[in-house]
């Protein structure tokens, strides 16, 4: 799929011009870098105990303090990154793949199929999320694919309905006439003018999923749905922090941190790139004549 | 009264661009005297809709009035508040677009629209209503009082077109500026629309600035025409006088090209070769240098300026 | 048969869904015929003109043509062989042999591809006709007078000038024998509207192409049309050769349309029939001739019936009851 002349790099230039996109890149940056080397950067091993030391204040061993069983708060939250950063990019990646060829069946096929498509699509999205979760766990048991299978189910619909809209504000533009006149296959048609022409929205939308699908699994985890202890993701450490609320403050500040982090660096990230991305397709600026 | 109505003297219009400084404007001079009906004629980059956004001081953002002005019965817009310039939009001066539906309220009935835009008179709403009615009487719109209650797409393109010009004729405007108001439509409703024109102007005696590429139905409606390229004035005067003695070599050129007017039927049509400057970096001389057949040296290194004159160019083998 | 393209009775019919229309009575209609019977036949080398208002259905002529719009009823022959249908009514012809260009240029091409990929496109969904579909695509370029600069633009990059020309460039990759033009100047400035037609003539002559234009600009169809047809309400009301319908029209609706044309010479005697009113839709068709509501020879017999063909076959037959006195001597 190429895209326009130096993509990157004309979008990194339009990007330099605000404040907000640079601050969310500089962001979502630092916590991706700070998932990816969670280990070199973790003072201690997220999972050692050390009874003696329980619900300390932050101080210069332990900098966001230690958790009711003396763990090291930040080691834990650098971990719960990777969890974090693992159950997004897996649930989003599989969710869009799914949604985009679903939608796009339902957008370009034949109404029928569409009807059916459409159904099948409201019907789960008329699930509400945690008692879909509380059913699953019942059958499955708690633990991190649950969730992120969960992630995965009710997420495709959404997709699928936006890549079918998507698709049908295509399916009738003259370029794709153009093509079907000259004897395209609908495969073809897909793949190559229909995709390339509906991507850039949904990337940015599944960009600023993540926020919500790193929420979802905090909120997941937190109600002891989602992983197991003694797995340091960011909802355990919250539940945690909750249930030793009156003791100390500093767990609950500590999970919650990087969760408002990822929110609003996906979001500043994401809405830059939508507001540069709409005035291109429009083409040329300051027209005369 | 005495003068033009709209006088525009030697106006310049900028636009700040990635590229650079787009000149879409160079010291354009145009009047319209009271009751003509002057038309603009001008290929696309022209520079007729910076003009007119010009005029009715709507420009995009990354616009600047560069120099000149824009008299309107004396006074000059460029300098009035965006206050003053309301009370004159929609009242004294008028638009009409090229796309009927842009400025008809897709969720309003016509009538809606069409009681307020009287909005600056204090007559009765039944009074309002019952001017609409004959203001689209007067474009041979069937059954008006039906009509307003109906909504834009309920009309087919050209009722809708009439609906516009009856609205922006409803304040009685000093000025109607139209553009390209006959563009999308066929032939047969294109000539509806002109006729209608000419008879409102007449019962209204406003003036019209038209704006069309369209050389016959320039030649049909108007009086004056000005013909702009590439953001300049080349030649303006009289239409008889500029259409069957054409002095600029552009305008020469583009009457040649109008299919409509080549007696003998050829498959080989005449063109005009070549591509428009570039607006940011523009070459010295004539902008229409390049394309011209008849260049001389001055050509390439002195600007023309338009001679005297009712009828006149900016051409140097005509000034000299 | 001398004929490349021979269409006979063609019709076609689209289903109605009830919630589009602003139509509140209570016998909706289920369908509306867009072409009510359209016969014409182009020999290779010819250019043929449909000329019609916006609502005549002459774009869905050349859209049910190459298959994307459903065809009820008629028949196309292409070089004598009929061009099959498939279960749904559109028809399947060889997309090789016939080419299409729509009205909005850079419409038409895809948005996120350079012109170097869309000119490739033919070749890629017909394998067999290039061994380097990348290097044929540049030799289509200058085929059209555009430089090899132009094969890493984007569509939104190119003026309308320029993208017609690719358009073209792409409809000929394949070496068709038809070539189908909706609009070919849509959009174009005048000064630059002839280098679109010329490339065509250019191009017909030298590849023996049979071409079929839709348009509404009588002005072009007089110098680059051989034959024209005149569609009103889904029908062709006078069509032949169109020189003979220029100079000497028979059917009034083609009078009002050559008198409506308003000429930039202000020399030019003004003899205009306003037409009244407007085309009725195609969902109101008016009983007996359809064009007597609007008619300015209207007589109570045209009320009664539609009028069979008249005239002669192949130069200029109309369907009128009271034609245009035919005037001027034939050369």
């Amino acid at each position: 799929m190429n895209s326009a002349p130096g993509f990157f790099s004309e979008t990194f230039g339009k990007l330099r011009s605000d404040p907000l996109g640079i601050c969310g890149l500089v962001i979502v940056v630092m916590v991706l870098l700070s998932a990816i080397f969670a280990s070199y950067l973790s003072p201690y091993d997220p999972l050692e105990v050390d009874v003696y030391d329980r619900l300390a204040s932050p101080s210069w061993q332990h900098w966001l303090g230690t958790d009711q069983l003396g763990r090291d708060i930040l080691s834990r939250v650098l971990h719960g990154g990777r969890i974090a950063l693992k159950v997004s990019l897996v649930a989003i990646s599989i969710s869009l793949a799914a949604g985009l060829v679903l939608g796009m069946v339902a957008g370009f096929g034949p109404r029928w199929l569409d009807r059916i498509l459409v159904v099948c699509f409201d019907t789960m999205r008329s699930f509400p999320t945690i008692m879909f979760a509380l059913a699953i766990v019942v059958l499955t048991g708690p633990s991190l694919n649950t969730v992120i299978g969960i992630i995965i189910i009710t997420s495709i619909p959404t997709y699928a309905r936006i890549v079918r809209t998507q698709t049908q504000a295509v399916r009738d533009r003259d370029y794709i006439l153009a093509e079907r006149a000259m004897g395209a296959s609908t495969a073809r048609i897909l793949r190559h003018h229909v995709l390339p022409n509906i991507a850039a929205p949904l990337l940015i939308l599944a960009s600023m999923d993540v926020p919500a699908v790193v929420g979802m699994e905090a909120g997941l985890s937190f109600l002891g749905l989602g992983v197991n202890p003694p797995t340091p993701s960011w909802g355990a450490i919250l539940n945690d922090g909750y249930s030793y609320l009156r003791n100390s403050p500093w767990p609950i500040i500590a999970g919650g941190i990087p969760l408002i982090l990822v929110t609003l660096g996906f979001t500043f990230l994401g809405e830059s790139l939508r507001d540069i991305f709409d005035p291109k397709l429009r083409g040329k600026g300051g027209d005369s004549g | 009264m005495t003068g033009p109505v709209l006088d525009i003297r030697d106006l310049s219009v900028n636009y700040r661009t990635e590229q650079g400084m787009l000149r879409a404007l160079r010291n354009v001079n145009l009047q319209v005297q009271p009751g003509r009906i002057v038309g603009i004629v001008g290929e696309s980059g022209c520079g007729k809709s910076t003009l007119i956004s010009a005029i009715i001081r709507l420009l995009a953002p990354n616009a600047e009035i560069a120099g000149g002005s824009i008299l309107w019965k004396g006074s000059d817009l460029l300098t009035l508040d965006a206050k003053a310039m309301r009370a004159l939009r929609g009242k004294e001066i008028s638009m009409v677009f090229q796309d009927p539906m842009s400025s008809l309220n897709p969720v309003l009935t016509i009538g809606r629209p069409s009681t307020d835009v009287q909005h600056r008179d204090s007559r009765s709403r039944q009074e309002k209503r019952a001017r609409a009615i004959r203001m689209l009487e007067r474009v041979d719109i069937p059954n008006p009082k039906e009509q307003l209650d109906r909504y834009p797409h309920h009309l087919s393109g050209g009722m809708r077109q009439r609906v516009a010009i009856a609205m922006a004729l409803m304040t009685e405007p000093g000025l109607l500026i139209a553009d390209e108001p006959t563009t999308a439509l066929d032939a047969t409703l294109e000539i509806q629309i002109i006729h209608r024109l000419q008879k409102l102007q007449r019962d209204f005696d406003c003036s019209i600035l038209f704006i069309s590429h369209h050389l016959g139905v320039i030649a049909e409606l108007c009086e004056e025409v000005v013909v702009m390229y590439a953001g300049e004035v080349v030649e303006s005067g009289p239409m008889r006088d500029v259409f069957s003695t054409p002095q600029h070599p552009y305008t020469r050129k583009l009457l040649e090209c109008d299919p409509a007017r080549i007696a003998e039927v050829s498959r080989h049509l005449p063109v005009i070769s070549g591509q428009l400057p570039d607006l940011v970096d523009l070459p010295a001389g004539c902008v229409f240098c390049e394309r011209c057949n008849q260049a001389i040296e001055k050509c390439r290194t002195e600007r023309p300026i338009a001679g005297n004159g009712s009828h006149n160019a900016a051409c140097h083998l005509v000034n000299s | 048969m001398n004929a490349l393209l021979t269409v006979n009775d063609l019709q076609v019919r689209y289903p109605l869904d009830g919630g589009l229309l602003p139509w509140t009575g209570r016998n909706r209609p289920r369908f509306v015929d867009v072409v009510h019977g359209v016969s014409l036949s182009i020999r290779r080398g010819e250019t043929l003109a449909v000329v019609g208002e916006s609502g005549s259905g002459k774009t869905t002529v050349a859209m049910a043509l190459c298959g994307l719009a459903p065809v009820r009823g008629g028949e196309i022959l292409l070089d004598g062989v009929k061009v099959s249908a498939g279960k749904d009514g559109y028809l399947r012809p060889d997309r090789r042999r016939m080419a299409l260009m729509l009205q909005d240029p850079s419409g038409s091409l895809s948005p996120r591809m350079t012109v170097r990929k869309l000119l490739a496109e033919p070749y890629r969904i017909h394998p067999g006709h290039s061994n380097d579909p990348e290097r044929s695509a540049l030799n289509l370029l200058s085929m059209v007078g555009l430089g090899a600069e132009f094969a890493d633009r984007y569509p939104h990059q190119l003026s309308g000038g320029q993208a017609r020309r690719v358009s073209v460039a792409r409809a000929l990759a394949l070496k068709p024998d038809l070539l189908i033009a909706d609009e070919p100047t849509a959009g174009l400035d005048v000064s630059i509207q002839g280098e679109v037609l010329n490339l065509l003539s250019d191009l017909q002559q030298e590849m023996g192409l049979g071409i079929l234009i839709i348009t509404h600009n009588l002005n072009i169809v007089r110098h680059v049309a051989d034959q024209m047809a005149i569609m009103y309400l889904g029908r062709f009301l006078e069509q032949g050769a169109s020189g003979r319908i220029i100079a000497n029209p028979r059917h009034p609706y083609t009078g009002a349309l050559l008198a409506a044309n308003p000429s930039a010479d202000p020399e030019a005697p003004h003899q205009r029939i306003e037409l009244q009113g407007e085309s009725p839709g195609l969902l109101n068709r008016p009983p007996g001739c359809e064009f007597h509501p609007r008619c300015p020879r209207m007589q109570p017999d045209c009320q009664a019936a539609f009028p069979t063909s008249e005239g002669t076959p192949g130069e200029q037959t109309w369907k009128c009851f009271h034609p245009l006195p035919g005037a001027v001597k034939n050369p």
